[in-house]
């Protein structure tokens, strides 16, 4: 046996490796739109694309925007009393101050040296300097988080699959939404305040009635089986939003799932597609995809599509507009353990009034405490807020109300009794995190400072594709001259390096990969210099067998003495890249970001090709004992 | 094959020579930067909107630059960008990142009615990121040069760190100075490109400093010049053929990794000729002058 052998074994696991991680990436590149809308109708479409190698903004087109809450002006309306000298302190600021520093501090220092006394605007938070900086940095926070709610519900909305939404220091958020369409919408929807609304859900019957009209409507519809059988190829870009019915009886448990394992699911692919009890789906269509829940009806995630699109219908429209009435969703699904075991994904959905019985901005405030060793979320409203709150809880005492953030259904809790000064409790929640998100929502209906957009990044698709061409030709070129270029200075040996420079370009792709990096057009420029640079370990190794050799030592002793020596060169030189793209990565945004990676992997990997696997080839050749001399 | 043979070239004999066209070069760059008012910065750094748009036919491009100019919006600029019908417009000093888009669309939508026309890059900094960003691309260059300073410091010794961070200043300074007198605007991409730069430079000159490490330890003499000398003789060849390689790509990426790229890959290629240059005129050099005055060396 070989001595070289478990170094060759270790060698051709990492490129297994690599091949395999790959593997999904290159798939990808090759479907076409045919093949890749079968997959998408099989539900493999979405694991595949989780593994493929992430491509940035600026190589598939799409909208990075920048984010600030307006500090500022959410310091002017917290203070009271204002005056002009309040002004100028809190405009010298706002003109002087750079992004690097927190901007209450900043107005905290200049308005002591303006010898302005902030409790004196102040005097409703408190008359303690501190409290007043705690309480503004916590408004701050508040009003952070409260945008960054507002902004994950309408998420949806953007019809993107993978949207980015985070919080960038104390007042930004970064939004990255790839392959936007439309980016005038986005931008708008982004800086427009959030609806939040109290509507009361329909009575029991009433919605159960609606439920047998949908079904009648539906019933010998054609169109409906045609709903139902595109629903997969539509579920993609169907923007529907509004919505639907709930029942508590209509549809019984045993009803629903006696048949359910059957041959009569419409869909070819019972685990994927939208899932039907045939028997039922004749006599009564629309109840056949809901669920009972418990108290409100369930729509399985894999019907939500054909469920609202068949709400979207005229016929249905009118019946709901008839009585006043829309259908919402419940914005977080629930797992649910099926009778015949398993678990199966849920939304809730909800038949509300159309009116809106109290718009949240008439709420003041909305805070998560414990009350009884219970999480509960109490409430506080204006004056207005109150008198109609007053109202509308004394005539709907035991029906249930529910909160809706943006057309999305967030609880709907059951009206204990009148509350005629606007101090409420809810209460009901699993956990205390719970009551601290409808907290969040229940204050995202008054956001206290408005949100500028201060940067933004649009990139059209077809721009993006143009430089994935243009760079993917750029590292061919490059590639094949460097293998050429080496090949023929070095002979023998450069085939070696040409092998690990391939090699090296392989394994670069698949870290990248591997890490969930995305790849960015400076990211495929580092991929270019990875390849230039990649050479020089190999340059500095031959280069240093090739003095050995001269000094007239033996091939094998040539080699040995000449890789040992280059190592600490090696290391020496490009510990300083690794250094400064380091730095990079660390200053970058998004696209350096990508580049500095890249780098990095890059350098990283070209040291392992050349010490260690050129180092094993010619382990192998030295090894030859008919070796007469070294190709070099 | 052999591109360089055994040379023994006498290069600190011909420092005086490397000084006076390094010197030459970066007063150049810096009469260019005065005159300019410092380097030309990009909408990275000054904020300000981009916005590239491509056309079917090719526009007359100083008839369009009129009547974007009537909108007295601040266009700064109007020119094609890599091909005649792709067009790209720099508004300078205000920021309307909602309202310029749609005020764009009408204008083009009005001049040229039967086109299909599209936006294909939009870009809108506010001009308070702008200088966030300038004095974060600063700070990230300093720690680079503190970092590599400790380290080769760690490694060699402060005289080598010493000729290490005057080679690379020497090469950011050049670049920084022929993309000012080029006119070429500096933006993030291009802050990546000169911190690559000083990356590159740096793997240079610490393949030679190597190599004169080694030959220090071996060869007993007191002539300290005449070991430099022959380190850097010896390292020639390797030098110039890893210079090559990477020249090669970065020249291929100039040539054609499309117009974005474009600007990133000429400060590569400037980076890469002046670190090569620098590696064996400026870097060693510095550390003979440096141990001279101070006596480093026991």
């Amino acid at each position: 046996m070989n001595k070289q052998t478990p170094r060759l074994l270790f060698i051709g696991i990492i490129l297994l490796w690599s091949i395999y991680t790959l593997f999904p990436t290159f798939k990808f590149n090759f479907l076409s739109d045919e093949e890749k809308n079968d997959l998408r109708v099989d539900g493999k479409l979405e694991s595949l694309q989780e593994k493929v190698l992430k491509q940035g903004l600026d190589l598939q087109g799409g909208m990075h925007i920048l984010l600030e809450i307006d500090i500022p002006t959410l310091i002017e309306n917290l203070a009271t009393n204002k005056n002009t000298k309040f002004y100028t302190t809190l405009n010298f600021t706002k003109e002087n101050y750079n992004l690097n520093q927190n901007f209450i501090d900043e107005f905290i220092r200049q308005s002591e040296s303006d010898k302005l006394k902030l409790n004196r605007y102040f005097s409703e938070i408190s008359s303690n300097g501190l409290t007043i900086k705690q309480t503004l940095e916590k408004e701050r926070d508040d009003a952070l988080n409260r945008v960054l709610e507002i902004l994950q519900n309408r998420v949806d909305e953007f019809g993107v699959s993978e949207p980015t939404i985070q919080k960038q220091g104390d007042q930004r958020i970064i939004v990255e939404l790839a392959g936007i369409q439309d980016p005038a919408r986005a931008r708008s929807l982004l800086q427009s305040t959030a609806l939040l609304e109290f509507s009361l859900l329909k009575d029991g019957s009433i919605t159960q009635n609606l439920i047998s009209r949908i079904d009648k409507i539906l019933k010998g519809n054609s169109d409906l089986i045609d709903i139902v059988n595109n629903i997969n190829e539509e579920s993609d870009n169907a923007e529907l939003n509004e919505s639907k019915t709930s029942n508590d009886q209509e549809v019984s448990m045993t009803e629903l799932f006696s048949s359910f394992n059957n041959d009569t699911l419409i869909s070819s692919d019972s685990s994927n597609g939208v899932i039907i009890d045939q028997d039922i789906f004749q006599e009564r269509p629309f109840s056949s995809l809901l669920r009972n829940t418990g108290n409100d009806m369930g729509v399985p995630e894999k019907n939500l599509f054909a469920i609202k699109k068949i709400i979207q219908m005229e016929e249905i429209q009118t019946s709901l507009e008839n009585e006043a009435s829309k259908i919402s969703f419940s914005k977080e699904k629930e797992t649910w353990t099926l009778p015949e075991g398993g678990t199966e994904s849920f939304y809730k959905m909800y038949h509300l009034e159309s009116n809106k019985g109290l718009s949240g901005g008439l709420i003041q405030e909305a805070k998560a405490s414990f009350y009884n060793g219970q999480p509960i979320v109490s409430l506080s409203m204006n004056s207005e807020g109150a008198k109609i709150w007053s109202r509308l809880t004394g005539a709907n005492i035991g029906k249930r109300l529910a909160i809706v953030l943006d057309n999305n259904v967030r609880m709907a809790p059951t009206i204990r009794s009148k509350i005629s000064d606007g101090q409420t409790q809810v209460e009901g929640f699993a956990n205390m995190e719970e009551a601290k998100d409808i907290a969040i929502v229940l204050r995202a209906g008054a956001l206290p400072a408005p949100v500028n957009i201060i940067e933004e990044r649009t990139i059209g698709p077809s721009l993006g594709k143009d430089s994935i061409e243009k760079g993917t030709r750029s590292v061919i070129i490059g590639l094949i001259l460097i293998l050429v270029f080496m090949i023929f200075y070095y002979r023998g040996s450069g085939f070696i390096a040409s092998t690990g420079l391939i090699f090296n370009l392989i394994l670069v792709l698949s870290i990248l990969s591997m890490l969930d990096a995305t790849l960015t057009l400076p990211g495929i420029a580092g991929l270019i210099l990875t390849v230039g640079m990649a050479v020089d370990a190999n340059v500095i190794i031959f280069e240093r067998i090739r003095e050995e050799l001269e000094k007239g030592k033996k091939s094998k002793s040539a080699v040995e003495s000449g890789f040992s020596r280059a190592i600490t060169t090696i290391i020496d030189a490009n510990v300083t890249t690794i250094l400064a793209a380091l730095i990079l990565y660390q200053f970058g945004s998004g696209p350096i970001k990508g580049f500095a990676i890249v780098l990095c992997c890059g350098i990283l990997t070209s040291m392992f090709t050349a010490i260690f696997t050129s180092k094993t080839i010619f382990n192998i050749i030295t090894n030859n004992k008919n070796l007469k001399s070294l190709s070099i | 094959m052999k591109l360089i043979r055994k040379t023994n070239f006498d290069f600190l004999g011909s420092q005086k020579f490397g000084f006076v066209i390094s010197s030459s070069f970066i007063l150049a760059g810096i009469i260019s930067l005065a005159l300019r008012g410092g380097p030309v910065l990009g909408i990275d750094f000054t904020g300000g909107t981009i916005v590239q748009i491509q056309m079917e036919s090719s526009p007359d491009v100083s008839e369009l630059r009129s009547s974007l100019d009537e909108l007295n919006i601040g266009i700064s600029e109007v020119q094609t960008f890599g091909s005649s019908n792709e067009i790209i417009i720099r508004i300078k000093d205000s920021y309307k990142s909602e309202d310029i888009s749609s005020i764009l669309t009408d204008v083009f939508s009005q001049k040229f009615p039967n086109e299909k026309i599209e936006f294909r890059r939009f870009e809108a900094v506010g001009p308070k990121i702008g200088s966030e960003l300038q004095g974060k691309a600063l700070i990230s260059i300093i720690f680079a040069i503190i970092g590599i300073l400790i380290y080769i410091s760690i490694r060699f010794e402060v005289s080598f760190a010493i000729g290490a961070i005057s080679a690379l200043v020497h090469d950011v300074l050049i670049t920084l100075g022929i993309f000012s007198i080029l006119g070429y605007e500096i933006s993030l991409p291009i802050i990546a490109a000169f911190l690559t730069i000083v990356g590159y430079s740096l793997n240079d000159t610490i393949v030679v400093f190597d190599r004169i490490r080694e030959n220090l330890k071996k060869i007993k003499s007191d002539e300290n010049i005449s070991i430099f000398n022959q380190s850097i003789n010896e390292s020639l060849s390797r030098t110039v053929i890893t210079s090559l390689t990477t020249f090669i790509v970065v020249f291929i990426l100039y040539l054609s990794g499309g117009e974005v790229i474009k600007y990133f890959a000429f400060a590569m290629i400037i980076g890469v000729m002046v670190g090569t240059y620098s590696s064996i005129y400026i870097a060693s050099p510095v550390v003979l002058l440096w141990q001279k005055k101070f006596n480093t060396q026991n």
